[in-house]
């Protein structure tokens, strides 16, 4: 399980494969303020990115993979503070 | 202009001429491999580039060429060149479709139908098995995408292309069920090459977050790379048919590059709008014309302290040389050969040839003479209307020919060579020549003038009235020449850039039209000469001496003057008489001479005074004035006074 909900924030830990995302979607359902920590994040799915494309949840932290911090980050609501 | 369209542009028309000319060379020199590669390559990049912009059918019958040259350089179309005929129609199609797309933003109604005529004139090139593959060959994939994301990317791509590296766009479509079927489609991205740039957007707006599917792929993946499109290619090998590449048109062109290693060719080059080098001209201009101003005042110190005064005159004479240096240096970055214009001829006079049914053999000498770039593509149009003249009207038709014991292929030449500051560009044919009896009997049934003015006109004035606007002697109007522009546009044209036209015939054998224009505005050394209270200026090399005479050496010759110089007896002329001036008394016992070259000989022009010779940046005339016989420009003196620069040989006329 690399999708854990700490308060009102979801964490992605390591890498995170295609099954990610249906309990990511389903956390983002449930509660639509919640927002997503990309700290401890590995590599993602490309399902993974796309739920967090298309709910656009806001971001928090950088994302340690160079490819997402360089190139998927930009595409989504960053908060880069945290 | 967009800058991604305005570099297509540039290199697009690059690509044609490079096209055109390599199968002109096959056409003469036989069928040479390294000819047919680089025709290939500079279809297949401009194929490429076409793709970025709506030009669908402009990239069809490209696809097709290409389709054509690939099996001619396969060797599959065997010793027959008849393939180079619907090539060479595809980039004249081409070069206009790309002067339409320019000024109207989209190809002409009739480039469909055009279009699909040249591709089955194309197809019917190919062997017959690729000839029936032909019909089901897959459109280009021509859309705006790639265009769109440049646009957006094109921080990026302006980065690559100033690195002098290439870069393709991608698109990748994943399928809805690609998730089911275990791919990861950014894990495809992650693995290209030389990403410069990823834009992921929705295939279909998201639904609402209730309604959302977290098992099917909506994503269209657009990215910008500078790796080769094998690299890329490989990368996506298992989903092919789920991407589209396009090759964004180069920054620096340098018309077709070689598959790999043209980067450092392109990277030596830099394409710099002229409105900057104008502006870096003017400035010059300026201080060519401020560091005049420190003679007088070098001269003025030294009145007061003469060491002072030597050492800003020193001064003055290294600043006059550097600000020298720098106006070469900026007037030779707007030198360009003007090869630029003429290489666009061979083709059109080929198509000319073709569609008159004249055969002509047409050369061009001195090509790689260098004039300023505005002059150069000014020469277009006026060219373009004098050789297909020459074609049309000037060389007979065979039949005629053969009468007249002439050869059947008709001879037209361009030629340019340069004249000090400036270049003579020559179009002759050797056809059937113009006669003055005829252009008088048309003159007078056209009411040009009263039949006493039309009948005293010489023949070199006679020959002259084509010149004449609305003046045509065409009988036919052909869809060449006769377009309702005629000899008097030549003219204007010409005249707008500074130039003079005038036209030499032998009837029966052969026309000449010779253009006279200024390389470029230049600094000129001026002698300056007085005329009663006038002062003009004279281009040094305009004078072959000046010389003091005593009055007694004057004779009188005929109704004129002449005297004798090195033996020769010279015309004396008077340069109040040339300008119209009141006529002045001769002063004192010496008479001030210029001695200038005028037509085969020399003419003496007689002036009141000639003073300092002076470098001074010589300006065509402009506005009203443009075309005043005898009138090369103005220039601003170290006073501020404005100096008329006079043209001698051409006051003399």
């Amino acid at each position: 399980m690399s999708v854990n909900l700490e308060a009102n924030c979801i964490q992605l830990l390591g890498d995170c494969p295609v099954g990610d995302a249906e309990p990511l979607l389903a956390l983002l359902q449930e509660a639509p303020g919640r927002a997503v920590d990309l700290t401890k994040a590995g590599t993602l799915h490309t399902a993974v990115v796309q739920v967090l494309l298309a709910l656009r949840p806001e971001i928090l932290g950088r994302s340690s993979d160079p490819f997402i911090d360089r190139w998927i980050a930009p595409l989504l609501p960053m908060q880069r503070s945290g | 202009m967009d800058e991604l369209l305005e570099q297509f542009l540039i290199e697009g028309r690059e690509l044609v001429q490079q096209v055109s000319e390599d199968l002109l060379t096959l056409e003469r020199d036989g069928l040479s491999p390294a000819r047919l590669d680089s025709a290939f390559r500079a279809v297949h990049t401009l194929k490429g580039s076409v793709g970025l912009f709506d030009l669908a059918p402009m990239g069809s019958a490209l696809h097709a060429a290409e389709d054509v040259l690939d099996a001619a350089r396969a060797q599959q179309l065997g010793a027959d060149r008849g393939f180079l005929d619907p090539v060479l129609a595809c980039m004249g199609a081409c070069e206009a479709w790309l002067d339409a797309f320019e000024r109207l933003g989209a190809l002409p109604a009739s480039a469909l139908e055009q279009c699909r005529q040249l591709e089955d004139a194309l197809r019917r090139c190919l062997p017959g098995a690729r000839q029936a593959a032909g019909g089901k060959t897959a459109p280009a994939t021509s859309t705006g995408w790639a265009a769109a994301l440049a646009a957006t990317q094109a921080e990026a791509v302006v980065a690559a292309h100033a690195a002098g590296l290439a870069v393709t766009a991608l698109r990748y479509l994943p399928g809805v069920d690609c998730f089911f079927l275990g791919d990861d489609p950014l894990a495809l991205i992650r693995g290209l090459p030389e990403l410069i740039a990823l834009r992921v957007e929705p295939r279909e707006p998201w639904p609402t977050a209730a309604e959302y599917s977290p098992f099917a792929c909506n994503l269209c993946i657009e990215a910008l790379s500078t790796a080769t499109e094998e690299k890329i290619r490989r990368v996506f090998r298992f989903v092919p048919d789920q991407l589209a590449l396009a090759e964004l048109p180069a920054a620096v062109a340098s018309a077709p590059r070689a598959p790999d290693g043209g980067g450092e060719v392109g990277a030596r080059m830099l394409r710099v709008d002229t409105t900057r080098i104008d502006r870096l001209l003017d400035v010059v201009g300026e201080i060519m014309v401020a560091k005049n101003t420190l003679a007088g005042l070098a001269a003025r110190v030294a009145a007061i302290d003469a060491g002072l005064g030597r050492a800003l005159a020193d001064n003055q004479i290294t600043m006059e040389r550097l600000a020298g240096d720098m106006h070469r240096a900026v007037i030779g970055m707007r030198m360009v050969p003007l090869a630029q214009t003429f290489r666009r001829f061979p083709r059109l006079m080929r198509e000319s040839s073709a569609e008159l049914g004249k055969p002509i053999d047409f050369q061009i000498h001195g090509d790689e003479v260098e004039a300023d770039k505005a002059v150069v593509e000014g020469l277009f149009k006026p060219l373009l209307h004098l050789l297909r003249n020459a074609v049309d009207h000037g060389i007979e038709a065979a039949p005629r020919r053969t009468a007249a014991g002439k050869p059947t292929i008709g001879q037209v030449t361009l030629r340019a060579t340069r004249r000090g500051h400036q270049i003579m560009v020559t179009v002759q044919d050797d056809g059937a020549g113009l006669d003055p009896a005829v252009l008088r009997a048309a003159a007078l049934q056209r009411g040009f003038g009263t039949p006493s003015a039309i009948e005293a006109l010489d023949d070199a004035a006679a020959l002259n009235l084509i010149f004449a606007p609305g003046f045509s002697t065409a009988r036919t109007v052909t869809s060449l020449s006769g377009r309702g522009v005629g000899m008097d546009a030549v003219k204007a044209a010409i005249e707008e850039m500074g130039g003079r036209v005038s036209l030499i015939s032998e009837p029966g054998h052969s026309t000449s039209v010779q253009l006279l224009l200024p390389r470029a505005t230049v600094i000129t050394t001026v002698l300056t000469v007085q005329m009663g209270e006038e002062r003009f200026g004279v281009p040094i090399e305009a004078v072959t001496e000046t010389l003091r005479l005593p009055v007694t050496m004057i004779q009188p010759l005929g109704s004129g003057e002449a005297f004798v110089s090195r033996g020769r007896t010279l015309p004396l002329l008077r340069l109040s008489t040339l300008l119209g001036l009141p006529p002045t008394q001769r002063g004192g016992t010496i008479a001030k001479l210029l001695v200038v070259a005028c037509g085969d000989g020399l003419v003496g022009i007689e002036v009141d005074g000639f003073s300092e010779r002076t470098g001074l940046l010589l300006r065509p005339m402009s506005g009203l004035l443009v075309g005043m016989a005898g009138m090369l420009g103005t220039a601003i003196q170290a006073d501020g006074r404005v100096l008329l620069i006079l043209d001698l040989p051409g006051l003399i006329g």
